[in-house]
Order: structure tokens, then C-alpha cells, then sequence
């Protein structure tokens, strides 16, 4: 009797979560789908399959700091590191200094194992010490700056050569950049699709009764932080790639605008809510008002003006939509 | 002497970042001699007092369960704005005046979208943070920049009344202020309980809304306030002059003892943990430390203050109870231990 009650909740927990993730994912694709038609009005040229991947390069390490971004704050938490974490494995990336040969390879291995360690570090302190995400991660932020200044003290450095060749080569005609997008969106359904996958949105909406329904909530949330150090690693590998050199100080920017990603797409702070397939829509609709601004040759502070509108504009929009499905909801 | 020992294991939290602070300094002073000098801590006083300008607001926001990310653009619009309107013939008085009273309506439109329109603060204060960045930007890439900075500002941030410095001052009345504010006002007692628990304050007839609109906009004012001090003392205004505030302003405030999640904290904690960090940072570069090297320290220090102020001091405080509880015990009077 008393072990049924449990069981019999969590279907509804079930069905109730993607009817409102609709309407955002609808919401974020009709931004997107705008700025897309917007961008293609005014440079034509843009329709191009490698155009297209240009531009979805220069998105990138912006999409991939996000979705770590995305995977903690569907666990309820926030994570300031991610700039850290990037910056970190961009500066183990170039610190090869061509010339002498040698398994080069190997640095992005490394590169994806301290990412992971690094995300693993910011879940320990979360989950065994007790801290607060958000003072966690503003520790550990300026640590992992401080590690990457001592790999890379200055920009500079190089990418081993097979990275910057995977940047300009090409699958079926189709550039990688696209195919990485692709591949990203894909192991995130896959993800999405196993117990791990539904136990990140159980620990996310409620804890409590994750705990209850057997779920080591500890172990999931280690998990996460681990697997964001490792998508936050590989922003700063494909920036190294693309860059064909490493910035140790390009981390911060990318902290306060993974959070505006995530919220645009729609993802909510709470936890429990939204998903990685959301924030690769947010992460191209910042890049391409960028491209607009670039297009129509404004100055920066139209770009900036306009992201930081988006963001209000797609959050209060969604309160509203909230308010009107919870009036619906009542009657 | 028991109530002087309760009073201090009320405010362990206050004590251990004022202890941090402390080892600190007296680690400095044992290094170097010139550490302890009156030029020198009068200098870390000015760079403490930017940052506890900056976490006055951030401090009251916090309680409240609220957070603000628009610190660096206030504090570098503060100076920006102020030039700008210096420069256009406006007297320097008056402009301060001005300027701060933006901030301030800044900080009320950040207060209203957290509360009105329910946008989570994060995503609020980073929204207004962003507009606020552009229209610097703008102001930078559409008129001349280079602006002076007007002599009363200069004056606020360099000049010294005997041995203080004027900000030092100004900084200490803010903190009395503050602290009297928070620990004996209806506004204060309001603040924590919206902080600790909205619903119930909402029951019991507080108006939430109001408390949490006022910390935004008294974040506002403080901040700009910060940053045309700031102005005064670097000399020359730039868009970036604000960019370690956001950092500091929050580590301050959590050093000080405060929970991130709202109902718990002080201004003289917050005091404390900008002392920590500025004594901190001019510490760590007399170890010869690289830049790298002082980022690291920075981060460990944060988390270990952070750690004395929430978790660590009972640790600590329950073992020297239990040192202290111990000899009590053998002489035979447990009856204090009991109590």
C-alpha cells in the first residue's frame, strides 16, 4: 500500500514535464527561426554549407561551455568554473611546441581527463563538504584561471596539427563543426534516453524525493559536475583549434553568458527543467545576433544591448506564458 | 563572563573572518616590516573601502535571498557618468548627486523585475548589467572619451582628515549605519525574515516586495557611489575598472558569514571579508608569487574563509568547548556544562 503511493506519482511527474518544455523549445525555435531568416535577408551568401560552418565554429565553444552550464543547472545548481575549466584545457591543448614529434594526441586525452577532474573537484566540494554551488564554483573559478596562467602565462602556443586539420576538414561535404553540433545533440538524446538521464531531472525538480525513490543523489550530482568539466574542457580544445593558438584568459566572458544561454533557451534555474537541445538553440540564436550586428557593420554595444534584451525579453515572455498555462491549468 | 561567551558564539561566524583577516595581516607584518607601516594599511583601507562600498548593497541583497551581477557596470558607470557629465560643465556636487540617484533607479528597475515581473535575480541584474554595458560602450564608441575626472571625486578618494583617509571614513559611518540599520530597525528584522523565508513574512504582514526592492536600489546607489570613488582614486575612467568588483563584493559578503541562499549575514562580517580579501592581495605578491600563483591562493582562501564562516567555526567552536567543558568537568562542577 504505503511502497505504491511513490510509484504511482511519478508518471504524473513524467507527463507534465515535456508539455511545458514544448512550449519553450516552440518559443526558443521561433527566436532562432527569426534571427536565422533576419540573418539570411541581409547577407544571402550566409545560405551556404560552409558558411554555415563557419559560423557554427565561431559558436562552438560558446555551445559547449553552455551545455555544462546546462547539465548543473538541471541539477539545481550553478557553476562560475566553467570559464576556469575551459581555459585550463585550452592551455594544456597548445602547450605542445611543434617540431619534436611525439604522441601530440595525447594532450587532448589530458586535456579531458583534468576537465574531468576539475568538474569532479567543484562535485566534491557540492556534494561531500557541503558548499553552495554558486561559492563552490566562485572558489575554484579563480583557482582554475590561476592553473592556466601557470600551463600558458601569456596567449600563445599551438594546437597539435591533426586538431586544426578536424577544424577545416570535412564529412560527406559537411563541415565539421555541423557534424559536431549534430553529435553533441545526439549524445545528449542517447543521454537523455537512459536511468542516468531521467535521474538528472529526478534530482533536479526534487531531491527529497529523488532520495526517496532510491536515487543516490550524491553520486548523480558527482556525475554531472564531472561530465560538465568534461564539455567545458572541450570548449577550450575547440577553441584552441580554432584559434590555432590558447588564450588562458578567455575563460571569464564566457561564465555570465553561459548562464544567459541556458536561460534563454529555456532551461529553468530551478533545476529539473529544460535540456541541452534548448541551449544549442539559445547558444546559435546569441551567435547569430553577433553575425547580424557584424553584418550591418553597428557598433558593439548594439550586440551587447541587444543579447542582454533577448535575455529579458524570452524570460519575462516566459513568466507570461507560465502564468496564462497555470490560469488554464486552474479553471 | 558566560554572556561576554554567548555573545561571541552568536557572532562566531563574524569572529573567525575577523580572525582570517588577522592571521593574515600578522603573517604580512612578520614578513615584511613595511607591511604593518601606517602608509601601507592606510592604503589597504582605500582598496578594502571599494569593495565594502560595492558589498554594502550586495550584503543587504543577499539577506534578502536576491543576488546582484550588476556591480561592475555600476561601478564603472559611476565614474564614466559622472566625467561625462563633469565635462559637460555640470557642478561636480550636483553631478555626484545625479549620478548616484541613476544608480539608484537602476538598482529599483532590478528590484522591480525581480519582484514583479519573478525573473530570477541572476538572470535580472545580468540583463540590466548588459544594458548598462552598452550604454557605456556606446557612450565610448559614439562620443570622445578621456573625460576628466572632477576634482571633488579626487579629493573624496586621496585626501586624509590627520591620519585617516576620507573614504576610510566615509566607509566606517556607512558601516555603523549599516550595522545599526540591520541589527535594531524594523527594516532590519523585516530584511531577514524575507531573506529566511518569504512566505512567512508575507503571512505575518510583511511587504516583501517593498524590503526587496529597496536592497536593489540601495545596491544601486552604493555601487555607483563605490565607483565614483573609485574614479577619483585611479584617476581616469574605463569600461573594465569595475571587473574585479563583481568577484570581491560576493566573496566579501560570503566571508562575512552570510548564506548565498538569504536570512543570515551582517555588514560587519561583510567588513571583515573585504579586509580578508585586500590584505590578501597585498599579501600574496610579497611571496613573489606570479600572477597564476596569487589567483590560486585567492580561490583556496575564499573557500577557506568561506568554510570558517559557515561550517568550520561550529567544528572549531564545538571542539574548544569541549577543551574548555573538559577541565570544568574534572573539578566537579557540571553545572555550567549542563546549562
Amino acid at each position: 500500500m504505503s511502497s505504491s503511493a511513490p510509484t504511482r506519482r511519478l508518471p504524473r511527474l513524467g507527463v507534465a514535464m515535456p508539455q511545458r518544455l514544448s512550449w519553450n523549445s516552440a518559443l526558443t525555435a521561433a527566436i532562432l527561426l527569426a534571427l536565422i531568416i533576419i540573418d539570411l535577408s541581409i547577407q544571402p551568401a550566409l545560405a551556404n554549407l560552409t558558411q554555415i560552418g563557419l559560423l557554427v565554429e565561431t559558436a562552438m565553444p560558446l555551445v559547449m561551455v553552455s551545455v555544462a552550464q546546462t547539465l548543473i543547472v538541471l541539477v539545481g545548481g550553478i557553476d562560475l568554473s566553467v570559464g576556469g575549466m575551459f581555459v585550463v584545457a585550452n592551455a594544456v591543448t597548445v602547450v605542445w611546441v611543434g617540431g619534436g614529434g611525439g604522441a601530440h594526441q595525447l594532450l587532448i586525452v589530458a586535456a579531458f581527463a583534468v576537465g574531468i577532474a576539475m568538474g569532479t573537484l567543484n562535485g566534491l566540494l557540492v556534494t561531500g563538504l557541503g558548499f553552495q554551488p554558486f561559492i563552490a564554483t566562485l572558489g575554484t573559478w579563480t583557482i582554475y584561471n590561476g592553473i592556466a596562467l601557470t600551463i600558458l602565462p601569456t596567449d600563445g602556443g599551438t594546437p597539435p596539427p591533426f586538431l586544426s586539420n578536424f577544424m577545416v576538414a570535412t564529412v560527406f561535404g559537411v563541415p565539421t563543426s555541423i557534424v559536431m553540433l549534430v553529435v553533441v545533440f545526439l549524445a545528449w538524446r542517447c543521454l537523455r534516453a537512459t536511468r542516468f538521464g531521467g535521474r538528472i531531472y529526478a534530482v533536479g525538480a526534487d531531491e527529497e524525493r529523488a532520495r526517496l525513490n532510491g536515487t543516490s543523489v550524491r553520486r548523480v550530482k558527482l556525475a554531472v559536475y564531472g561530465l560538465a568539466g568534461l564539455c567545458a574542457a572541450i570548449g577550450g580544445i575547440y577553441a584552441a583549434g580554432a584559434d590555432v593558438s590558447g588564450t588562458p584568459t578567455a575563460g571569464d566572458a564566457y561564465i555570465l553568458m553561459s548562464v544567459a544561454v541556458v536561460v534563454i533557451g529555456g532551461t529553468s534555474l530551478r533545476g529539473g527543467e529544460g535540456g541541452v537541445g534548448v541551449t544549442l538553440m539559445g547558444a546559435m540564436a546569441l551567435t547569430l545576433i553577433n553575425d547580424i550586428v557584424d553584418a550591418l557593420n553597428l557598433n558593439t554595444w548594439v550586440s551587447v544591448a541587444a543579447s542582454a534584451s533577448l535575455l529579458l525579453v524570452m524570460v519575462a515572455g516566459r513568466t507570461l506564458v507560465e502564468a496564462q498555462l497555470r490560469q488554464r491549468r486552474r479553471r | 563572563m558566560k554572556q561576554v561567551g554567548s555573545w561571541i558564539r552568536g557572532r562566531l561566524g563574524v569572529a573567525s573572518s575577523y580572525a582570517l583577516c588577522a592571521v593574515l595581516f600578522v603573517i604580512g607584518a612578520i614578513h615584511s616590516p613595511g607591511f604593518a607601516s601606517a602608509s601601507n594599511i592606510r592604503q589597504m583601507l582605500v582598496f578594502a573601502s571599494f569593495v565594502g562600498f560595492a558589498a554594502l548593497g550586495q550584503t543587504l541583497v543577499i539577506i534578502a535571498g536576491g543576488l546582484d551581477l550588476t556591480v561592475p557596470w555600476l561601478m564603472a558607470f559611476g565614474g564614466i557618468e559622472l566625467s561625462r557629465l563633469a565635462a559637460g560643465g555640470m557642478p561636480a556636487v550636483p553631478a555626484i548627486a545625479l549620478v548616484v540617484a541613476i544608480g539608484a533607479i537602476i538598482g529599483l528597475i532590478n528590484g522591480v523585475g525581480v519582484t514583479w515581473l519573478r525573473i530570477a535575480p541572476i538572470v535580472m541584474t545580468l540583463a540590466m548589467g548588459g544594458l548598462v554595458q552598452a550604454f557605456l560602450l556606446a557612450v565610448g564608441e559614439l562620443q570622445s572619451t578621456g573625460d576628466q575626472v572632477p576634482a571633488v571625486a579626487v579629493h573624496l578618494a586621496s585626501n586624509r582628515v590627520g591620519p585617516f583617509p576620507v573614504v576610510a571614513i566615509v566607509w566606517l559611518g556607512f558601516a555603523v549605519a549599516a550595522g545599526i540599520v540591520l541589527s535594531r530597525s524594523a527594516f532590519g528584522r523585516r530584511l531577514y525574515a524575507v531573506g529566511a523565508n518569504d512566505t512567512v513574512a508575507w503571512l505575518s504582514g510583511v511587504n516583501v516586495a517593498l524590503i526587496r526592492i529597496l536592497t536593489y536600489t540601495i545596491s544601486g546607489a552604493m555601487t555607483t557611489f563605490g565607483g565614483v570613488v573609485l574614479a577619483g582614486y585611479v584617476g581616469t575612467t574605463y569600461l573594465d575598472i569595475g571587473g574585479p568588483y563583481l568577484f570581491t563584493s560576493i566573496a566579501a559578503v560570503i566571508i562575512g558569514g552570510a548564506s548565498i541562499l538569504g536570512g543570515s549575514g551582517s555588514y560587519w562580517g561583510t567588513v571583515a571579508g573585504a579586509l580578508t580579501l585586500t590584505v590578501l592581495s597585498s599579501l600574496l605578491p610579497l611571496f613573489q608569487l606570479s600572477n597564476a600563483g596569487l589567483e590560486i591562493v585567492y580561490g583556496v582562501v575564499i573557500l577557506i574563509g568561506v568554510w570558517l564562516a559557515s561550517t568550520g567555526h561550529r567544528l572549531l567552536g564545538r571542539l574548544w568547548r569541549r577543551g574548555l567543558a573538559l577541565p570544568d568537568n574534572m573539578q566537579g562542577g557540571a553545572g555550567d556544562v549542563s546549562a
